[in-house]
């Protein structure tokens, strides 16, 4: 299943995060919006690492994955893309 | 300090592509030591809405009334949010990483290049100041957004300078979360952003805006700014990046 969820960070920016789950597994995640990540293939990099992962794990393991020492992000936090990304995978499994 | 000044502001306007294919193969030939550090300036015709690097050009932008209206959409380079380019003047800054005006600390390095853009507004008559982290406003009010990358040991900045605003027509491009919120997105934006004609109650061209921006970077920077012009080498590489990349819907559509 598919879900969704657009997180406005407070002071910060849009996250918009797309994510499908298969049995407790995601599947593909999108994180998407206005704000700024330097290198920006370190974020896609850290995009990419979502997928496999079980929603169990999902939000740990984005705060990890976004928080890579080489991945500088402005306008939205680790903690900020975990909590999208959470309000998503709840969506998705239909919760 | 040293730029090469390419300045295209009193031409006819430039496609939204081809803009963006310019900045990166100026990014390119700065980056191999084959031009100098570049200040550039430029104007779209015709108007273009462009989306950030992380967002979704078709979850952002209302792409049929884009082909209705006879504007362009194209994906940046550089993160952010969307923008209706249209009574604007535009720049662009590549410089190697290490110059004084790009420290590593990403922060400072906006905060260094807008002193001088805040100066040449300020030349217009306009007190103006940097908000971080990549805005300048004037009484509370932007009038000028600014986004940068850094890639290939170079970075690249480009920003805008709003002549007029027109979030009506703005918010005919763009999609909005709800019909119904329309009317109040569009009081936000007329509450929070301004323009050179807004402020100084007459029209100032890209051109007139241009070179008081020249001057006040020559000033804040302490800069040596150079005419210049595009090498055959960086025509040719603009026009692949434009239709390879930034024409080409694996690029624009690719979030």
């Amino acid at each position: 299943m598919i879900g969704r969820k657009d997180y406005k960070v407070p002071g910060g920016k849009l996250i918009r995060v797309e994510i499908e789950i298969d049995a407790g597994v995601v599947r593909r995640a999108a994180v998407k919006g206005d704000f700024f990540a330097h290198p920006e293939e370190a974020f896609e990099r850290a995009e990419s690492g979502l997928a496999g992962l079980h929603v169990e794990e999902l939000p740990s393991s984005a705060r990890q994955l976004f928080g890579e020492g080489l991945l500088a992000i402005f306008g939205a936090t680790p903690d900020d893309i975990a909590f999208a990304l959470e309000g998503a995978a709840r969506e998705a499994q239909g919760h | 300090m040293k730029l090469r000044v390419i300045d295209s502001s009193g031409g006819r306007g430039i496609p939204g592509a081809l803009n963006m294919g310019i900045d990166e193969a100026l990014l390119g030939s700065v980056s191999r030591l084959e031009a100098e550090p570049t200040l550039r300036f430029y104007t779209w015709s015709p108007p273009c809405v462009t989306v950030g690097y992380f967002q979704s050009l078709e979850d952002e932008v209302d792409l049929d009334a884009c082909r209705r209206s006879g504007v362009d959409a194209v994906r940046r380079l550089t993160g952010g949010g969307a923008v209706f380019h249209d009574a604007e003047l535009t720049y662009s800054i590549i410089l190697p990483l290490g110059h004084e005006l790009a420290p590593d600390d990403i922060l400072e390095s906006y905060r260094r290049i807008c002193s001088g853009l805040v100066a040449g507004l300020c030349r217009l008559g306009v007190e103006a100041s940097f908000e971080p982290i990549n805005d300048i406003a004037v009484g509370g009010k932007k009038i000028s957004g600014n986004a940068q990358t850094r890639r290939v040991s170079c970075l690249l900045q480009h920003g805008t300078i709003l002549l007029d605003s027109d979030p009506e027509k703005m918010f005919l491009l763009l999609k909005v979360p709800a019909e119904k919120l329309k009317g109040k997105l569009i009081e936000d934006v007329k509450s929070r952003v301004t323009s050179l004609a807004v402020l100084l109650g007459r029209k100032v061209s890209a051109l007139e805006a241009s070179a008081a921006i020249r001057q006040g970077c020559a000033e804040a920077w302490g800069a040596e700014l150079v005419e210049g012009r595009l090498s055959a080498a960086e025509v040719s590489a603009a026009s692949s990046f434009t239709a390879e990349r930034f024409s080409s819907p694996a690029w624009n559509s690719r979030r």
